[in-house]
């Protein structure tokens, strides 16, 4: 399941911000911002499953495992986008001449 | 209503607003399916919250106004109870089948509206984070 | 179960109440002269005895559990065979009265076409609340 591979794929991503985080060290580093994200993606994802779990077995309604969907998405979106923003700047700073 | 209604109030707020509409047709659904049931009382379905109490900050405060606070929106069950004021006809019953379907469509009106505001709003925040792509 | 699929059950449930109520007002309403039956007797009307079904909801379950309704038992009732004085008939007694099934005619028509109506209601229902369904579906567009 892709849900699964979500935390696993993004946590390598705060391997990429640590270069960052180590050399400006009064900057709020972005590992943290990361982790802190990726914390918050695990658990709409969770919630998300938890949600759908209940519709299946009967105890919950459709519009909750709806709503915790679209929420999980919302937030992996949001993450992966700061994360790709990371990336490339981390890119633009390596390729500066010095 | 002083302060500033953040998404994350709004969006739990609209997802309150669908499970009392489902709450709601489920009720009238039941007294429809007894309307010739003898003796029975016509169930209505009532929700503590006012609408000030449905905008408050969630009780799991989000660290930031991108976040959408986790767990917020757990939906409450309502209160359920005999109908008042219902005429009860010769066999002791007193559901009203216009009132009843009326309902029920009411709620399913209520439920699409806030349907729609919601997407629309998961639209906009996606919208947003993706930068218009 | 969530609460649509409980409330989406409750009406089905009144669908099958209602056409029993229907098939018991057709009978009695063919058997309206049927004066003497299987066992000697006139046919004596029949009638369909409901009783709701509350839901039981499950620990877990923070919804609404809609009640439904069933059939709980078809019972005759009980009324006495009404006497029509008609000496040529062949069930007709020494003193030319015939005994003839307590069905009143106009009676079943009233309650049939009240099981309809209800019936109508209940399948207007289950199209309401499958609506919805696919309203909350839409959510994720």
């Amino acid at each position: 399941m892709a849900i699964d591979g979500i935390s696993s794929g993004l946590s390598g991503v705060a391997g990429v911000a640590a270069p960052g985080a180590s050399s400006n060290s009064d900057a709020p580093g972005f590992g943290d911002t990361l982790r802190q994200l990726i914390g918050e993606v695990e658990t709409t994802a969770g919630d998300a499953n938890t949600a759908v779990g209940r519709m299946i077995d009967g105890t919950g309604d459709v519009h909750e495992a709806m709503i915790a969907l679209q929420k999980a998405d919302v937030m992996f979106q949001l993450t992966m986008q700061i994360r790709n923003k990371i990336v490339q700047a981390y890119q633009d700073v390596m390729r500066m001449p010095v | 209503m002083g302060e500033i209604v953040t998404d994350a109030a709004i969006m739990a707020a609209l997802g309150r607003q669908m499970t009392k509409a489902v709450q709601k047709q489920a009720v009238a659904a039941g007294n429809l399916a007894n309307l010739d049931t003898p003796g029975y009382r016509a169930q209505e379905v009532s929700f503590a919250d006012a609408l000030e109490g449905q905008l408050a900050t969630p009780a799991l405060v989000a660290t930031d106004s991108n976040h959408f606070g986790v767990a917020a929106g757990v939906p409450e069950r309502g209160q359920t109870g005999d109908a008042p004021g219902l005429a009860a006809r010769r066999d002791g019953n007193n559901v009203q089948l216009d009132k009843e379907l009326l309902s029920l469509g009411r709620a399913g009106g209520e439920f699409s509206a806030a349907q729609a505001v919601l997407s629309a709003k998961f639209r906009l925040v996606r919208y947003a984070i993706n930068e218009g792509r | 179960m969530s609460t649509l699929l409980s409330a989406m059950n409750a009406s089905a449930s009144a669908l099958d109440v209602q056409r029993a109520r229907m098939e018991v007002a057709v009978s009695n309403m063919a058997n309206a002269d049927s004066t003497r039956g299987a066992d000697g007797q006139p046919y004596r009307r029949r009638e369909v005895v409901l009783e709701s079904v509350p839901g039981e909801p499950s620990a877990q379950f923070r919804g609404l559990v809609a009640s439904g309704v069933r059939v709980a038992a078809v019972v005759e009732d009980q009324a006495d065979f009404r006497r029509r004085f008609e000496p040529s008939h062949p069930d007709a007694d020494a003193e030319g009265f015939v005994a003839v099934p307590n069905v009143d005619v106009p009676e079943e028509m009233v309650d049939m076409l009240g099981a309809a109506r209800a019936y109508q209601a209940n399948l207007t229902a289950i199209t309401l609340i499958r609506d919805t369904i696919q309203r909350a579906l839409e959510l994720a567009r």
